[in-house]
């Protein structure tokens, strides 16, 4: 697939903008428009992933040895609940992707999450990267749009 | 003459705008690929840090079924091979539908040119 990208990279031609006409950079423009906006999409989940992660990681710091024993209640569905009792306080079972659970030690659940936390963090970051520069460059199609329309209007 | 023209025009363009709808339905399906491709990765790193002992389970349907760590290792692994020859069978319709699709905007170009064409050249006579 094409890529847009501001700085120089290996199988990518430099393009002049100023050498376009309107009609190419507007094609260039609405391309971009689609990616900010994927863009857009991808850091929303991520932020759901996100809060999820740090959900789960919150609760684990409720469950202790300590905690054997005591009373819950289980939701059944979202309306319905039953009482139960906890049971085996130090292991928790991890839902890691693709339908596979591992059961995990506290500490190592911790960890799992901190982990996850960390990764989608840095995937967040790495997009805003890449958003602004394509926000940067379509910025300045815009611009490069204006004058030649400027020009168009003298001539 | 020119309802002949008008008429190759449109199946011109039908066959571009069908190419042009594979070709979005292939991309989309590629996409959905690389989700699943990088979700079993992730997974895959996962099961690879996990101690020679771990309880791993499986879930189908409504319940969770206890599954050996190394088999579940070889399940994600297989999935992933077969993942990555669809990707690559997926890029190869891609590529192809890419090509169609140039060759009919050439094609539509051409008409379209030669339908001008008549049209100044109606326009003089009349």
């Amino acid at each position: 697939m094409a890529q847009i990208s501001a700085t120089e990279q290996p199988n990518m031609k430099q393009v002049d903008l100023t050498t376009l006409n309107i009609q190419q950079l507007s094609t260039l423009k609405q391309q971009l428009d689609q990616e900010l906006n994927l863009f857009q999409e991808s850091l929303a989940s991520l932020k759901m992933a996100q809060t999820k992660f740090q959900n789960s990681g919150e609760s684990l710091e409720k469950i202790s040895p300590e905690s054997e024993g005591k009373d819950i209640l289980v939701p059944l569905t979202g309306s319905m609940y039953v009482p139960g009792k906890l049971h085996e306080t130090d292991n928790v079972i991890i839902d890691i992707g693709t339908r596979y659970y591992a059961e995990k030690d506290i500490g190592a659940a911790k960890d799992y999450f901190k982990r996850k936390i960390q990764f989608v963090t840095e995937q967040m970051e790495k997009i805003q990267f890449l958003g602004l520069e394509k926000s940067k460059i379509r910025d300045a199609i815009v611009e490069i749009v204006e004058m030649k329309l400027q020009q168009q209007q003298q001539s | 003459m020119s309802e002949d023209l008008q008429r190759k025009i449109q199946s011109e363009l039908d066959s571009f705008k069908t190419t042009q709808k594979d070709l979005q339905k292939a991309i989309s399906s590629r996409q959905q690929l690389d989700g699943q491709l990088n979700e079993n990765i992730i997974v895959k790193d996962e099961l690879e840090i996990l101690p020679k002992d771990a309880k791993v389970y499986k879930s189908v349907g409504p319940v969770l079924i206890k599954t050996e760590l190394f088999e579940a290792k070889q399940n994600v692994s297989k999935r992933m091979d077969y993942i990555s020859k669809e990707i690559k069978r997926v890029d190869d319709v891609i590529t192809n539908l890419e090509k169609k699709q140039d060759v009919h905007r050439e094609a539509l170009q051409k008409l379209q040119h030669q339908f001008q064409q008549a049209q100044v050249k109606a326009a003089l006579h009349a």
